[in-house]
């Protein structure tokens, strides 16, 4: 009883000490929550049944990159709080106590800090959900009309899965404690944390570190087919492992080199700085090594939210190639339908295409498509001259094929040759393929052309049916529904005689309203990560600074301006600041490349424009840290 | 003896305390100190010792009187222009040492001459040679956390001595040691200043201490009360100095 109420003393007395600790968890907390509300409020159902359940695996996978987010952010919350209190909570082991109850005293301090920090956290969440969703939809621009009535299960989901984490870390904190020394608990925060390890040691780990980076980058990079995906997520972790040995290798390795060699070590304020990175190494480089990669995830998630609008936005234009698209057995409709259209309007351009389908046992291919037909390359080419389309494809010979498919979202296969078609017991080699939207919306949902040379259609074109497509685009959408109405006497269907009809009104709305959502949702989480980087750099330059009050208050006796230590400081930080940085603008142009291949869409002016935003959020974060780190420092 | 003046402060006075609840300190000190002199300023606790020191090291401002550093009246220097002047002409060696924890001690003591923008090689050479006076030279690549007392107050002597400043103020630089650490340490400072490369003004309460310099003043109740001046002997120095501090009574320790 009396420990507990002295470790609630504790609590409320260093509750200004703990602040930051309670508001950087109280943070993941509402972030978490407002992602899980999102799961279940009512706001996506009203999208439609398809798209709720598409966003629902989006939230699903952007959940548990929060939970892992969660967890290092606890992680090191609770580390930082930790080598600080620890010190001082060792003064109770003159007044006899052990380091059981040291550590229990710890556990029960950190509990009322996890305990006020979910509290925080729920309210915080419960009252912004709101505005979250507001801020969300009017992002995505969609008109969804939003309840303000907090739902139970994803509170108590988040509440869960928080606990869970940071009972395991106070646990650690414990047992960390428990089997400290005690000279090490009174000494610990004088003691540099210089990574006294032998060079070959700390050579091994960087070069290490390289090579896992290296092979994080190559399987970013790889092309191949579906194996794509594990590549990406193998990538991931390795990128995330090299980055930490690559930080705790080298960076040990260059500053001991740094130290150690007087003559460069030696000028100026490089004395002062350099040894101060040194003497908090260890917690620099695991700093460093988490907001690399946290800037990194930030942005790839923005890249993310990019392409997948701009593959969206194709998507839209491409079944708005041709607003009727007749698909028959007849050759000659051209004229009859012209005549029909053009009594509401005049037609903006049409083309005509003949093609031979194919049923789904007389080709076989590497990944199963809906629809095959198979048609000449000169027709082909005839058409894209008629509705305007870029053709830039080179004639194959015998045994191959041009594949003219649809516009996915992501596209496993990377490879473009990597695929091959067996037509009628004939292997024919893939040379090229495009997602130009030759056939609009036949293309997007039911036909994929495989093009042959003329000379070897005319030997296939026997083996399946012939049809023949006629398509149109009107000048005036709103002479659609009339239109329409005009073409339909066209359509039919009997024994000998055959008309099917598409019709794609220009003015509507698609029904990929959730790419919209995953867009704005990709931008939260680029502002959630570059928000979260940013603070713990600067939390860390926080803590740090108090330290230094002390050292530069000797520097100050000793006569030296505080020029020379401001400028002292503006070198330190600018490091800290950049290092990670450097490292993440590395690592993710190999993350942008291999989104870029994955849904082929040019993402470069969106990295840099990422990587720019990134840089601008860190120079004012470094600003800020310099003024406050110097006031702190009292310099 | 016809020397440059260093330092000189005439009729000191120094009063701390809001206006009309004063209390004096320093009541009017005079004092010079001239190139290559080994000063103690003794006193007992209280007296007021670290305040003269503070004050002719320029951290604090006297009340009246004036301040020479040199030929320069410090009266109407800035707060610049006054660390400027401390990083320049004053070295200081602190009775808890003030090494920084965060390098070693070849880099705290090369550390103010690196700062002043003297090259690598020659801050290297410095330092080292100053170690081997010292008898640190094993020592140079340990953190402070790793040396002992003496050891410490030995290297923060070295870091005073490596930008040769015109005057060294140490103010109770044994008081944390053992008397072996206090004696090899006033050993090494009095041999430095025997060889004219320092002149030093020390501030203590330790007779002992007090006797290994060439002058000592007895400071009691915010002035100077006299004047030792050293013989051959160092013991029947130290004898004359217990005999001046018996006779005024003081409570020393
Ligand atoms: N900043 C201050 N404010 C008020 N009184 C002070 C201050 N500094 C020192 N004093 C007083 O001046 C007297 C002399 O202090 P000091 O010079 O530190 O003595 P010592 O000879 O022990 O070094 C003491 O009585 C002390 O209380
Ligand atoms: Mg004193």
């Amino acid at each position: 009883m009396r420990m507990t109420g002295l470790a609630f003393m504790n609590f409320r007395n260093s509750f200004k000490n703990c602040l930051s600790l309670v508001a950087s968890l109280a943070f993941t907390i509402v972030i978490f929550l407002n992602f899980q509300n999102l799961i279940y409020s009512d706001a996506l159902i009203q999208l439609g049944e398809k798209n709720k359940r598409n966003m629902d695996t989006v939230i699903q996978v952007i959940s548990i990159v929060l939970v892992c987010f969660m967890f290092f952010f606890i992680w090191y919350s609770t580390n930082v709080f930790l080598t600080r209190r620890k010190k001082e909570i060792g003064i109770y082991i003159f007044m006899g106590l052990t380091n059981q109850r040291i550590g229990k005293m710890y556990m029960i301090e950190t509990a009322l800090i996890g305990l006020s920090a979910l509290g925080f956290g729920i309210f915080f969440g419960i009252v912004t959900t709101g505005l979250f969703q507001m801020i969300l939809l009017s992002l995505s621009e969609l008109a969804v009309e939003i309840s303000f009535r907090p739902v139970f299960t994803p509170v108590l989901v988040t509440a869960l899965a928080y606990l869970a984490i940071y009972v395991i870390f106070v646990i650690k904190g414990y047992v960390d404690i428990v089997r400290s020394s005690v000279l090490s608990m009174l000494t610990g925060a004088r003691q540099n944390e210089y990574v006294r390890q032998s060079r070959a040691l700390l050579f091994l780990r960087a070069l290490a570190g390289v090579a896992v980076l290296a092979s994080g980058f190559y399987l970013a990079v790889k092309k191949g087919g579906p194996e794509v995906l594990e590549n990406a997520v193998g990538a991931v972790v390795l990128v995330i492992l090299g980055v930490y040995l690559l930080f705790g290798g080298l960076l040990p390795l260059v500053f001991q080199w740094v130290a150690g060699n007087k003559r460069f070590l030696y000028r100026r304020e490089r004395c002062l700085w350099v040894n101060n990175m040194i003497f908090r190494m260890k917690k620099n480089y695991r700093t460093w090594a988490m907001v690399c990669v946290l800037v990194l995830c930030s942005v790839t998630a923005l890249a993310t939210g990019f392409a997948a609008r701009m593959r969206y936005e194709n998507m839209e234009k491409f079944e708005k190639v041709y607003t009727f698209q007749l698909l028959s057995d007849q050759s000659d409709l051209d004229e009859r339908a012209r005549k029909l259209i053009e009594e509401s309007t005049q037609i903006a351009y049409s083309s005509f295409l003949p093609i031979t389908t194919l049923s789904e046992s007389q080709i076989r291919t590497t990944t199963r498509y809906t629809g095959y037909a198979l048609t000449s390359y000169s027709a082909l080419r005839e058409l894209a001259r008629e509705a305007h389309l870029d053709f830039d494809l080179t004639e194959p010979g015998a045994q191959e094929y041009i594949k003219v498919s649809n516009v996915i979202l992501f596209s496993l296969y990377t490879d473009v040759t990597a695929e091959t078609a067996e037509i009628e017991g004939k292997v024919f080699r893939q040379t090229q393929r495009t997602q130009a939207p030759y056939l609009g919306y036949l293309q997007q949902r039911h036909i994929t052309l495989f093009v042959l040379g003329d000379q070897e259609y005319e030997k296939m074109r026997s083996i399946g049916k012939q049809l023949y497509i006629y398509n149109y685009s009107i000048a005036d959408p709103n002479a659609f529904v009339s239109a329409r109405e005009a073409l339909g006497e066209l359509v039919a269907q009997t024994d000998d005689y055959y008309v099917g009809r598409v019709s794609v009104d220009p003015l509507s709305d698609g029904e990929r309203n959730w790419v919209k959502v995953l867009y704005s949702l990709c931008v939260f989480m680029f502002m959630v990560f570059i928000l979260a980087s940013a603070s713990i750099m600067f939390m860390k330059l926080y803590n740090d600074s108090f330290e230094e009050r002390e050292r530069y208050l000797i520097m100050e006796k000793m006569g030296f301006d505080a020029g020379a230590l401001g400028r002292s400081i503006g070198k330190e930080l600018a490091v800290a600041y950049a290092l990670p940085l450097l490292v993440m603008g590395v690592a993710s142009y190999f993350s942008v490349h291999a989104l870029q291949m994955v849904m082929s869409a040019d993402l470069g002016m969106i990295h840099l424009v990422s990587v720019l935003v990134v840089v601008t959020v860190f120079l004012v974060c470094y600003g800020l840290s310099v003024m406050v780190y110097r006031r702190n420092a009292g310099v | 003896m016809n020397q440059n003046k260093v330092a000189e402060v005439k009729n000191l006075i120094r009063n701390y305390g809001p206006r009309g609840f004063q209390t004096k300190v320093l009541k009017g000190i005079d004092l010079t100190v001239y190139q290559n002199d080994f000063i103690a300023i003794m006193g007992p606790s209280g007296s007021g010792k670290t305040t003269l020191l503070n004050i002719l090291s320029t951290i604090d401002r006297p009340s009246q009187g004036t301040v020479m550093l040199g030929e320069q009246d410090i009266a109407g220097l800035s707060n610049k222009e006054l660390s400027r002047l401390r990083r320049d002409k004053i070295g200081f060696i602190f009775q808890d040492y003030n090494l920084l924890d965060t390098m070693t001690l070849q880099d705290n003591i090369a550390l103010p001459l690196s700062l002043n923008g003297v090259s690598g090689g020659e801050c290297v050479r410095k330092a080292q040679e100053l170690a081997s006076m010292f008898g640190l030279s094993e020592h140079l690549k340990k953190y402070p956390w790793q040396l002992s007392g003496g050891q410490k107050q030995r290297g923060a002597a070295c870091r005073a001595l490596i930008t040769d400043p015109e005057i060294i103020f140490a103010d109770e630089p044994t008081g944390a040691l053992d008397s072996r650490s206090g004696r090899e340490l006033l050993e090494c400072l009095k041999r430095v200043n025997e060889r004219g490369q320092a002149t030093i003004l020390m501030v203590t309460h330790d007779p002992f201490c007090a006797s290994w310099a060439r002058d000592v003043y007895v400071l009691s109740d915010g002035l100077i009360r006299c004047r030792i001046s050293a013989g051959a002997q160092r013991r029947e120095f130290y004898d004359r100095i217990i005999e001046v501090q018996t006779s005024m009574g003081g409570d020393f320790s």
